[in-house]
């Protein structure tokens, strides 16, 4: 069984809660195991690197130095928190000044940032560590009825500076994955697209109309379903999707699920189990 | 295959470039147009679209001068990305191509077309102006030419990456925001009105700033990075988005825009709880009357579906609270020397 610090990312604990109950179900299934941070805290989603560069560096050396002293990678499932704790992890290694900062306030807690522990996708892990081929092998009910669209999110794509493990205007390891589960992925352009979460409270009207663009496509290429490996982009592409929908015109629904439910559903576990319920749209 | 079939394979190509095409005179819509052509290897988009206009359809339109990476005339959109046709091989995008060698041409996205491949400038233009972003001199007009400005090498690395923006606007092009509201600012003008308020000569630093913070502003930015992975000169853009916010909230301290608000709402999070309390954003952000009429019916969907509070488990222990928010207020001493120094300058 392949352990990893598992990061808990607030939108998980609170509105996507089903994220984290999926993975518990089936990890074991594919030999891994993710052992959750109790101690990490909020890694700032893209907002406190410039409220304050050196509390972001120090929230997120604090949350990455958690995972080493219990020498695992960092594993997370919220497309946001990956790109800010590894571009966090980018400022740190490129800077021994701040390191040696960072790591003066941090010692007093018996933790130090090292730059030895990765942090990595849920998505990633799955198809680099379990791998394709294995998950294949596990696969009880393939998706082969579902014609899926995938919606990768930005922040597991760009900036690729941070990020470098996909094509990020031409990504495929979603697709490789839902290919795996026996899905069929549609190619569509909103799949490198932004759903628009990170304005919604600041920019109402554009995040709306950008998501009802994406959630638009998505039916008119008539997808069955949406899967994202990001909570956020769940969270605007359902529980935002009727207000979005209607500020376009269109009369059209179309379910999205986790990265985490559509691997839960392929090994055999049904809806209840996995918490798909809880969406808004069913 | 013999080892010269795949050779002369390598070497030359036949190539289709479906090319968007429309002439407001006559066109109702716009429409693709596909050119077959055979090419060399190492040859690039531009020069392959100017063999086009040359030899097989010259009422083909689009922009190009420099043909060296230069003057940013030729952006376009060539296989669904923005970007400079004069440095983009042709090898190099057929290895990309969603259809076996098919190469999409388009014009850029968000500004208004004229025709085929050229857009219209003047909004970026227009938005530049709105900004002031130029340097309005420290030095009165009348001792002009009599001072001299003297920039240390430490403040011109601020702005050093942003003066490499040679305005192809493919960031524009390829814009979520500006996608969804014409109106916004646009990634270019806030790189060039970044550059132009780290600028030491500058004095114009207070009003820009007081425009950026305005509605369609640096705030509506969505973080997606778009900007930066287009930009053909590779300008960190999101870091200059984020330093007028960072700028913003130095200057004009968090209480002025829901933007503002919205971000400190992290800190305060985070300093106080460990984590962020997601049920009270919105009202922190915008106030109890938008929340209100906004997310009301929303939220009580998501109630119903038990997606709202209870509010997220908080860092576990009251210990390892407590010894975060002692970090948290040590690294809080921090940036208050670094501010000191940086003020005592």
């Amino acid at each position: 069984m392949k352990q990893y610090a598992y990061y808990q990312s607030c939108i998980n604990e609170s509105m996507t809660r089903e994220v984290d109950r999926s993975i518990e179900l089936w990890q074991h299934d594919l030999g891994i195991e993710m052992v959750k941070l109790h101690e990490s805290t909020c890694c700032g989603g893209s907002n406190l690197d410039y409220v304050s560069p050196k509390h972001f560096a120090l929230v997120n050396a604090r949350n990455i130095a958690a995972a080493e002293k219990m020498g695992l990678d960092l594993v997370v499932s919220c497309n946001t928190c990956l790109m800010t704790i590894r571009s966090a992890k980018k400022k740190l290694d490129e800077s021994e000044a701040l390191r040696n900062e960072v790591n003066e306030i941090l010692g007093k807690e018996g933790l130090e940032y090292r730059g030895t522990s990765d942090v990595r996708h849920l998505l990633w892990v799955l198809i680099d560590d379990v791998g394709l081929d294995a998950i294949r092998g596990k696969v009880k009910v393939p998706l082969s009825k579902l014609r899926i669209a995938p919606f990768y999110g930005c922040h597991i794509l760009r900036p690729s500076s941070v990020l470098g493990k996909d094509n990020p205007m031409e990504p495929t390891s979603l697709d490789q994955l839902l290919d795996a589960l026996g899905g069929k992925t549609i190619n569509y352009d909103h799949k490198n697209r932004c759903c628009g979460f990170h304005t919604l409270l600041v920019a109402e009207e554009e995040s709306l109309n950008v998501a009802a663009e994406a959630l638009q496509e998505a039916i008119d290429e008539k997808a069955d379903c949406i899967v994202t490996p990001c909570p956020l982009c769940h969270t605007v592409l359902d529980g935002y999707q009727a207000k979005a929908l209607k500020k376009s015109g269109s009369h059209g629904s179309i379910p999205v699920y986790h990265l985490s439910e559509v691997v839960g559903l392929a090994l055999g576990y049904n809806e209840r189990q996995l918490g798909i319920r809880r969406h808004i749209v069913t | 295959m013999s080892d010269s079939v795949i050779h002369q394979k390598e070497e030359s190509r036949e190539v289709t470039f479906r090319v968007h095409r429309f002439n407001p005179q006559v066109d109702s819509k716009p429409y693709f147009d596909d050119y077959k052509i055979r090419l060399e290897k190492g040859i690039t988009v531009l020069r392959a679209l100017n063999y086009i206009k040359e030899h097989v359809d010259a009422s083909l339109t689009f922009r190009a001068f420099c043909q060296a990476g230069i003057c940013g005339s030729c952006a376009m959109r060539i296989n669904n990305m923005s970007k400079l046709a004069c440095t983009t091989q042709v090898w190099d995008e057929l290895a990309k191509s969603r259809e076996p060698d098919v190469i999409k041409v388009e014009p850029l996205r968000n500004l208004p077309l004229i025709k085929d491949l050229v857009v219209e400038m003047d909004p970026l233009v227009e938005k530049m102006k709105g900004y002031s972003n130029w340097v309005e001199s420290r030095i009165p007009e009348d001792e002009w030419g009599r001072k001299e400005f003297l920039v240390s090498e430490e403040e011109f690395l601020k702005y050093d990456k942003a003066t490499d923006c040679i305005l192809c606007a493919s960031c524009v092009s390829e814009c979520t925001i500006l996608r969804a509201n014409k109106e916004y600012v646009s990634p270019a003008v806030l790189l060039k009105s970044y550059r132009m308020n780290v600028d030491g000569r500058d004095s114009f630093h207070e009003q820009r700033l007081a425009g950026l913070v305005k509605d369609h502003g640096v705030w509506d930015c969505t973080h997606c990075y778009r900007c930066q992975e287009s930009c053909v000169k590779h300008i960190p853009i999101m870091d200059a988005i984020h330093g007028i916010r960072e700028d913003a909230i130095a200057e004009r301290g968090t209480r002025d825009t829901s933007g503002a608000r919205h971000a400190e709402a992290f800190m305060e999070d985070i300093e106080k709880k460990g984590k962020l309390v997601e049920a009270t954003l919105p009202i922190r952000t915008n106030g109890v009357v938008w929340t209100m009429k906004n997310l009301l019916p929303m939220a009580f969907k998501m109630v119903l579906k038990g997606r709202t509070p209870p509010p997220p488990q908080l860092v576990k222990s009251t210990k390892d609270i407590e010894k975060f928010r002692e970090e948290f207020k040590e690294m809080t001493g921090h940036v208050a020397k670094d501010h000191a120094k940086k003020t005592g300058e």
